[in-house]
């Protein structure tokens, strides 16, 4: 089994938005499930991590939540992306795939000349 | 952007925690039963499926923690929590609570409330317009009143012509009226003015109008500006006033507006007027004579103009009138123009008594921190077990930094406030010393900005508090817990940082008591002066029947009689020995002063023109005065208008004129360009009597040659009577007074006053000074002395135990009280040899001040050592005597 890792700060909110991107609309327990699934099982999502995340995005206007039925007839608290966080989502993809790229490249083994 | 929105949802969140937090668990509870149902799905029992989900979720109250710090701002939650716990931390320990807050008070107290005295008086900008632009002109020559000798009207219009680097130049000429009111008669003093002279000045009306160039010149009717302080005073305040006419000198003068609150200079003035009240001021003597000098300049710099380019002009232009107009401009006199920025010439007397009050507040304030900072540290060692603890409870060493931050800023607030109570209570003290030096003195305020200066005293005082505050490194808490918290208490570095201070406390002490010592025996010695009269109760009352516009020699003639009869009429009220009339009071300055020659007397080129003080007196004025006849004799009722002109001169007339020879019989005249412009002659007198020097015009003032002559025999130009009595004299005011009224009733009646009250006067700045010096000092040995002993009994309850070990091991009580003593004695020696050097470069700073004492006079500072060594010694004896009284049984068994 891979060894389990905290979520890498700052790239949770990446994720988030990512997650409510692809599956809509959703409650913080499948935005939790999924990030773990797509990680397989690499990340855990505790909810002190999770739910202040959900909170910022919220606060900084990304994210909207409301109360609604889930699937199971549950009451849960559905979080969905806004015209902004769509935005912000394919910005900070363009950059983190800027400094994946950066990082590859100081990371590759240099021929020698 | 976000950031915005984000800071926007968090301040909201502050402020609605409630129903937010209902929202919250509900959250979490439906995330719990999702996980548990997923849980179940798989196959769980179900109470090991909740188990389970709230396992993985990593506790729900920590999350709900989590979620609260991002929604609000726990920075401000836990502040107020911080607050809250100081608050009773501090009530827990009221004793260091009380003497801290006192502490605190009095050393910012005492700051705040000079700064504000020197923030009115000397920082804050002038209520004029730009008044950074105004500049003042000032005329001087060497020798007794040649400090300020004015300019003349000629010499103002050269400077208009030449100085282009001053936008405008107004003309102010003091002069004073008697104002007839109701029932009664009050002197007015007063400004004659220029028409640009507001515009000059840059200021406004509050009601009516000023002066303007169309009041400049004969034919136009007189009209007054009031100043603010004399329309409230007068008239209190009544705006009908504006548009009256009023009554000066028996002129009908028209009220014309009152001027915005200023500060006035050189004198303070009650009204301003045009020129056309006085025709002298119009006449071809004021406009055309070069030597004329009896008018203020002030200036204002033109648009773009410095302060050196006007000082250039100005020196330029004048450098040509000296050669132009040799005759105006005696050599020997060294005549000089200075040109000082307005609020330097208006803060010049007071800056150096208020940066030396200023000084010596600051060395208290820094005594006070010092105690106040190793307060804290002993309360920090003592509080080590309870720090220790928290540390233990999961407060890291920031948080524990915080609460003491919060701790302190509490406390030097509370003090701050104290203080600010401090400094209302003295605030009229100060002002009422501030108005002996500065025309700025009703400017004084506790404004906004004093307050801020209490305020970033007292944070600071808070941080360094929380600086010094010992706490441990991150990390390093285990060795603290094993340490169990007492050990580590009498660290070698706190111990130096407390000796530190206290050699500060008792150097800063010496340097405020030394300064303090020196203005006391300035007081003293010039309480000792001699003023040349002979001792006794005498009475003086200015009663001016004199006034420009009434000069006529009827008039003359009719005031000298009723001097007459106020003499013959106080002469006969009971206690009374001797009554005189003059034109000066004893120990007065005079007013007028003009050149001097002496028959077949020449003095050489280039030595400045010989100038005397020009006084009047009745026969019976120098035994009334009690001054001293040295030779010759008084003025008999014989030395009338008809006979021969004679004078008396005083001691130091005759030892400038007459160093080896009689003066009695000798001939002195009045000369000079100037004399044209005195109602007085040139005439030759002949001198008949030779008085003592007497201190006039201030008990440190430089003696000046005097001239008196028969008042019979000249213009009764000013006029006063001088009571002596064989008891109190003072009570004779009222009944001297009533006569006066009676037979002068249109002259204003002024300053009657002992002449004690009158040499009490020049006294009285210096004694307030020196009493706020030694408060200050007195207080600062108190503070110091306090330090001394708590440092030491600190050590000494620090070292308790090894005090235990000497004991046992035979040390006896003596003894340790000697190591105790040494220990404090080697602190107070350092900080007495410190305090004498610093001493010695503070007390130079404040030369000025002195009179009659040395900066570096050696009684003051070997007093000021002794008496500062002898309160230490005593300090230090208190904890020396605890240390001696321990048992050795006693301390051991406690450990």
């Amino acid at each position: 089994m891979a060894e389990k890792s905290e979520v890498k700060q700052g790239t949770l909110a990446l994720m988030i938005l990512k997650t409510l991107q692809i599956l809509g609309p959703l409650h913080g327990y499948g935005v939790a499930r999924r990030i773990e699934e797509t990680s397989k099982n690499r990340l855990t999502l505790n909810y002190g991590t999770l739910y202040p995340a959900l909170l910022k995005l919220e606060q900084e206007g990304f994210v909207t939540a409301e109360w609604r039925q889930s699937e199971n007839n549950r009451r849960a608290k559905y979080y969905s992306l806004t015209a902004a966080g769509r935005k912000q989502l394919a910005r900070e993809t363009r950059e983190w795939h800027q400094t994946a790229d950066l990082i590859a490249a100081f990371l590759a083994p240099r021929r020698e000349a | 952007m976000k950031h915005i929105r984000a800071a926007v949802a968090r301040v909201a969140g502050f402020f609605s925690r409630g129903g937010a937090d209902d929202d919250l668990r509900d959250e979490l509870q439906s995330h719990v039963e999702m996980e548990t149902a997923e849980n179940i799905r798989r196959g769980m029992h179900p109470d090991a499926a909740r188990r389970q989900a709230l396992l993985v979720s990593g506790g729900l109250t920590q999350a709900a923690e989590a979620v609260r710090d991002q929604r609000g701002l726990p920075w401000i939650e836990s502040v107020a929590a911080d607050i809250k716990y100081a608050v009773r931390a501090l009530r827990r320990s009221p004793a260091f609570t009380t003497v801290v807050v006192i502490t605190l008070a009095l050393g910012i107290g005492a700051n705040t409330a000079i700064f504000s005295v020197v923030r009115g008086v000397l920082l804050k900008p002038l209520p004029h317009r730009e008044g950074d632009r105004l500049l003042y002109l000032r005329h001087s020559i060497d020798g007794p009143g040649g400090a300020n000798i004015l300019f003349s009207v000629p010499e103002v219009g050269d400077f208009r012509a030449g100085a282009k680097s001053l936008g405008g130049i107004a003309e102010y000429c003091p002069f004073s009226f008697t104002l007839q009111g109701k029932d009664d008669a009050i002197r007015v003093d007063a400004g004659l003015v220029t028409g640009n002279f507001f515009e000059v000045m840059g200021l406004s009306p509050v009601l009516g109008r000023l002066t303007r160039p169309s009041d400049d010149g004969t034919g136009v009717p007189p009209v007054m500006v009031l100043t603010h302080e004399f329309w409230m005073k007068r008239f209190g305040g009544d705006s009908s006033i504006v548009g009256t006419q009023v009554r000066l000198d028996g002129k009908s003068v028209t009220v014309i507006g009152v001027v915005q609150p200023a500060p006035w200079f050189p004198d303070r003035v009650d009204a301003l007027l045009n020129m056309v009240i006085s025709p002298h001021h119009l006449s071809a003597l004021m406009i055309q004579s070069r030597a004329h000098r009896m008018t203020e300049v002030i200036a204002r710099l033109a648009p773009g103009a410095s302060l050196a380019q006007a000082r250039i002009e100005i020196a330029t232009v004048y450098a040509r009138l000296q050669r132009e107009f040799k005759g105006a401009y005696d050599p020997g006199s060294h005549y000089r123009v200075s040109v000082i920025p307005f609020n330097e010439v208006l803060g010049e007397r007071a800056r150096l008594t208020l940066w030396l009050l200023m000084g010596a507040a600051a060395f208290v304030l820094i005594i006070s921190a010092a105690n106040v900072v190793n307060l804290t540290v002993m309360r920090g060692i003592r509080r080590q077990h309870e720090l220790v603890v928290r540390a233990a409870l999961g407060a890291g060493v920031g948080r524990l930094r915080r609460l003491l931050l919060v701790e302190n800023l509490v406390l030097t607030l509370i003090g701050a406030i104290a203080g600010v109570v401090v400094a209302i209570g003295g605030e009229r003290l100060l002002i009422s010393l501030a108005e002996r030096y500065s025309p700025r003195a009703n400017e004084i305020r506790l404004d906004a900005a004093v307050l801020g200066f209490a305020l970033v005293l007292s944070v600071v005082l808070g941080l360094l508090m929380s600086f010094v505050s010992p706490l441990p490194k991150e990390g390093t808490f285990a060795t603290w817990i094993s340490a169990g918290g007492h050990r580590v208490s009498g660290s070698l570095r706190k111990q130096r940082l407390q000796r530190g201070l206290v050699v500060a406390q008792v150097a800063a002490s010496v340097v405020l008591l030394a300064g303090a010592g020196l203005l006391t025996r300035t007081v003293i010695q010039l309480s000792g002066v001699n003023t040349g009269l002979a001792t006794g109760d005498v009475l003086t009352m200015q009663v001016p029947l004199f006034s420009p516009g009434n000069m006529g020699a009827a008039a003359d003639a009719d005031s000298k009689d009723r001097y007459d009869r106020m003499r013959r009429e106080m002469r006969a009220l009971p206690g009374v020995i001797e009554v005189g009339v003059g034109s000066t009071m004893p120990l007065r300055g005079t007013q007028v002063g003009l050149d001097v020659k002496a028959e077949g007397k020449s003095f050489a080129v280039g030595e400045a023109i010989p100038r005397a003080d020009l006084r009047t007196a009745s026969p019976e004025y120098f035994r009334a005065a009690g001054i001293p006849l040295l030779k010759g004799r008084w003025f008999t009722s014989t030395d009338r208008d008809s006979s021969g002109k004679v004078v008396i001169i005083n001691q130091t007339f005759a030892d400038k004129f007459f160093p080896n020879e009689d003066p009695l019989g000798q001939r002195m005249a009045w000369t000079g360009d100037v004399l044209r412009f005195t109602p007085f002659s040139g005439d030759w007198r002949t001198i008949v009597g030779v008085v003592g020097n007497t201190r006039d015009g201030g008990l440190d003032a430089p003696l000046h040659a005097v001239v008196f002559m028969p008042f019979a025999q000249e213009l009764a130009f000013a006029g006063g009577m001088v009571i002596r009595s064989d008891g109190n004299a003072s009570a004779l005011a009222a009944a001297a007074t009533r006569i006066a009224r009676r037979i002068a009733p249109t002259a204003p009646i002024e300053n009657v006053l002992t002449v004690a009250q009158i040499k009490d006067q020049s006294v009285a700045p210096r004694r307030l000074n020196a009493e706020l010096v030694s408060s200050f000092g007195i207080l600062a040995v108190i503070i110091a002395a306090v330090g001394i002993a708590g440092v030491l009994a600190f050590s000494v309850s620090a070292r308790t135990n090894e005090i235990g070990i000497r004991m046992a091991l035979g040390a006896d009580a003596g003894r340790v009280q000697r190591m105790i003593l040494k220990e404090g004695g080697v602190l107070l020696g350092v900080g007495l040899a410190l305090g004498v050097a610093g001493s010695y470069f503070a007390t130079r700073a404040m030369h000025e001040l002195l009179f009659g004492v040395a900066p570096h006079d050696p009684f003051t500072l070997i007093g000021v050592t002794v008496m500062m060594a002898a309160i230490g010694i005593v300090a230090c004896w208190i904890p020396a005597r605890r240390a001696a009284r321990i048992d050795p049984a006693i301390t051991m068994r406690s450990q």
